[in-house]
């Protein structure tokens, strides 16, 4: 037996074997009580079709699918660094052309101008709201969780507090909540803007200051503890969040400026471009902010916190900064859902939520703007596309099975993620040339 | 006396539980000089500057940083971007650079540190920003070229050999405007012709740049002919001070490097 593992090709086609019986049951039925073992077997003896072209058993199809793997597996193993330097070669022309500045204005504004027809192009009343559900806010949120993670180095686990504290001071602003309105007006949601990312930003500081002088896995718990806080208070404060309930009706946006009159409807294209606006000013303040010294800073603390503090960096500051421009940006999506879906509910103020996020940006490639976005707009229309029309045996809590197992993937052959940032791609080559990162708290020689 | 001194070490006690690092440690360090703290192994080298530096807090004892305009500052109690800012730079023993960033960042960064910070003014990037970046850019040049590393300035730092880590970390440090400067170790992993160069630099950072420099040191050679006045410690304690020539000469730095001879009679 050992003999025959020993075998190189024979060991990688069981492998191969196996990770396809993985992704058959993860697609597979779903058992139940009465019949525990049915999504087991279902998985394998089902009848589906072979990729459309005939009907056949599902472990014929996924069986071919393990070949398929086998075999590009052992033709990347002794293929692979020509293909990568051949795609490295072919790709460099264009990558050195990006970092000129009139084609990078160039991109910027045919992107824009792609985003500004999409509402015209795609006219699926359910594509249409989740752009602005799924897509928009979500890609605001990964830019916000981006400027933590990605630039400071901080891992939040509870970025959906500051969301759900945009949302309930919208809510709280414009009236909805059983407490008296501030100042005693409803107010137009447009007002709960300032008011929410200002709450979110004093709520960012208010945790931050005393939390983030914990280093990286105790940080990660305090924020988790702190985003079940925010769900838990908004579920059972019931006199003052409306508890499970919810809250009662958000208004619209409106615009009443002299004759200018405009309100935000029910229909997602008006909110769309509302959000396109805050997502392109966000993208701009972010990217300068990135190559300015703040940046710098962000980048010398992640790196080596004892050196930036001996150059006069002081990192607490930096740190609280970071998470207070998060959590304003946070704020701010939270302000567009309410005022989007008009009631909102503790319940969608998960922990899930603020993993997905997380996803996102390490997806994207943590620190780097660009990447967060496209993480962001591939993992959601994916995520959507599978709500939308779901292949069968797709049930929407399988989600978190498919992206956990992309994250694996991603962090096996591309662990700086899909587009990485210059200094994260580099911090990961030194890590595994055991250069940089050096994360102890003493120096030198110990007594 | 004490207008001429930058740096009044008085009977500072570190212990780590029941560890202790610096036992009854006094020691001073005069403006404008170049001081050496040698001792073996263990000796509580690296922990005095760490304390020098605000990193650890000692337990026992004051020390007085007389910085700009000779205005005496209790460095105990305060945080090290607190001390940089006072005006006492530092290299470390294994050099911790900002290894992703280039060399011309690393010296930026320190540069800049002690600006206000400027959020909102980084994101509109308006004209006083531009200023600011304009004038670290100006200095971080000035710096590289006076370490000699100007033809190096935009690679990244990790790839830089030993020697050239040792200056960008100098350059860096004097990015910030110190009063002192504090080399832990410079000379660790350089070749003969490198150390050469390290010690003009050093030198040349004393008598152009008017910065007092505080060294630890293994390499005697260096040491010798670099310090004007040196510091022995060993298990905690000062157990010599002088010129080189006296130390060369004391017994009892004779033994802590050596060992007694009575002792080893005994081990025999």
């Amino acid at each position: 037996m050992k003999q025959v593992l020993n075998n190189v090709l024979l060991r990688r086609f069981l492998i191969s074997v196996a990770i396809l019986a993985v992704l058959a049951v993860m697609t597979g039925p779903s058992g139940s009580t009465l019949t525990p073992t049915a999504g087991f077997t279902g998985s394998f003896a089902e009848h589906s079709s072979f990729f459309g072209f005939f009907e056949t058993i599902r472990w014929v199809s996924f069986l071919f699918l393990a070949v398929v793997f086998f075999v590009v597996w052992t033709v990347w193993l002794s293929w692979g660094d020509r293909i990568k330097s051949g795609v490295n070669r072919a790709v460099s022309a264009p990558r050195a052309a990006t970092q000129k500045r009139p084609i990078r204005w160039g991109i910027a504004a045919v992107l824009i101008f792609v985003a500004l027809i999409l509402p015209r192009v795609v006219t699926d009343p359910f594509w249409q709201a989740a752009m602005v559900e799924q897509i928009a806010v979500y890609v605001l949120l990964a830019i916000g969780l981006n400027v933590v993670v990605g630039f400071a180095g901080l891992l939040d686990l509870g970025f959906v507090a500051f969301y759900a504290i945009g949302a309930y001071t919208t809510a709280w602003v414009t009236g909805a909540l059983p407490t008296p309105a501030l100042f005693g007006i409803h107010m137009d949601p447009f007002f709960a803007i300032p008011i929410a990312i200002l709450i979110a930003m004093l709520a960012g500081i208010i945790l931050g200051a005393p939390t983030l002088r914990l280093r990286g896995d105790y940080l990660a718990i305090v924020t988790l503890g702190f985003g079940e806080i925010i769900t838990i208070f908004a579920n059972n404060l019931y006199g003052i969040t409306g508890g499970s309930q919810g809250t009662a009706l958000i208004p619209h946006f409106s615009l009443h400026i002299g004759p200018i009159k405009y309100l935000w409807g029910l229909k997602p294209v008006p909110y769309y471009y509302l959000t396109l606006i805050f997502v392109v000013l966000f993208l701009a303040a972010f990217s300068l902010l990135e190559h300015s010294r703040v940046g710098r800073s962000w980048t010398a603390i992640r790196e080596d916190e004892v050196a930036a503090e001996s150059v006069g960096i002081n990192p607490l500051k930096y740190k609280v900064m970071a998470f207070a421009i998060g959590a304003s940006t946070a704020g701010f999506a939270g302000v567009v859902t309410a005022s989007q879906s008009n009631n909102i509910f503790p319940s969608s103020f998960t922990l899930s939520f603020s993993i997905n996020i997380l996803v996102l940006v390490i997806f994207g490639g943590m620190g780097s703007i660009f990447g967060v976005v496209l993480g962001a707009m591939i993992i959601q229309t994916a995520s959507m596309y599978l709500l939308h029309s779901p292949p069968s045996g797709y049930q929407s809590s399988d989600l978190y099975i498919y992206l956990g197992a992309l994250l694996v993937v991603m962090m096996i052959f591309r662990p700086a993620g899909l587009v990485p940032s210059r200094r994260r791609r580099r911090e990961i080559v030194l890590s595994e040339a055991g250069e940089g990162h050096m994360d102890e708290v003493l120096t030198g020689d110990q007594p | 006396m004490s207008d001429d001194k930058i740096f009044d070490v008085d009977s500072v006690t570190l212990r780590f539980g029941g560890v202790i690092s610096l036992n009854d440690v006094s020691l001073h360090q005069n403006r404008g000089e170049i001081l050496a703290v040698i001792g073996p192994n263990g000796a509580g080298k690296t922990s005095l500057f760490n304390s020098l530096t605000g990193v650890y807090q000692p337990q026992e004892g004051n020390i007085t940083f007389l910085g700009r305009d000779a205005k005496p500052i209790s460095i105990i109690g305060k945080k090290a971007h607190r001390v940089s800012a006072a005006g006492v730079a530092r290299t470390f023993q294994a050099s911790r650079m900002f290894s992703a960033l280039t060399a011309f960042e690393n010296v930026k960064i320190g540069a800049e540190s002690h600006k206000g910070i400027g959020v909102v003014g980084a994101m509109l990037k308006g004209p006083a920003t531009r200023r600011g970046e304009k004038a670290s850019d100006a200095k971080t040049i000035e710096l590289l070229d006076f370490v000699g590393l100007s033809h190096r300035a935009n690679v990244v730092s990790a790839s830089l050999s030993y020697g050239d880590r040792r200056r960008l970390e100098i350059a860096r440090g004097l990015a910030t405007d110190p009063q002192v400067l504090l080399l832990d170790e410079p000379a660790a992993g350089t070749n003969p012709s490198e150390k050469v160069q390290l010690t003009d630099l050093i030198r040349k950072v004393r008598d152009v740049m008017g910065v007092s420099i505080l060294l630890i040191e293994h390499d005697m050679k260096l040491v010798m002919s670099l310090a004007e006045r040196l510091y022995v410690l060993n298990f905690g304690s000062v157990i010599a001070e002088g010129t080189p020539q006296e130390i060369r000469a004391n017994d009892a730095v004779i033994e802590a490097y050596l060992g007694s001879a009575v002792d080893e009679t005994k081990g025999a």
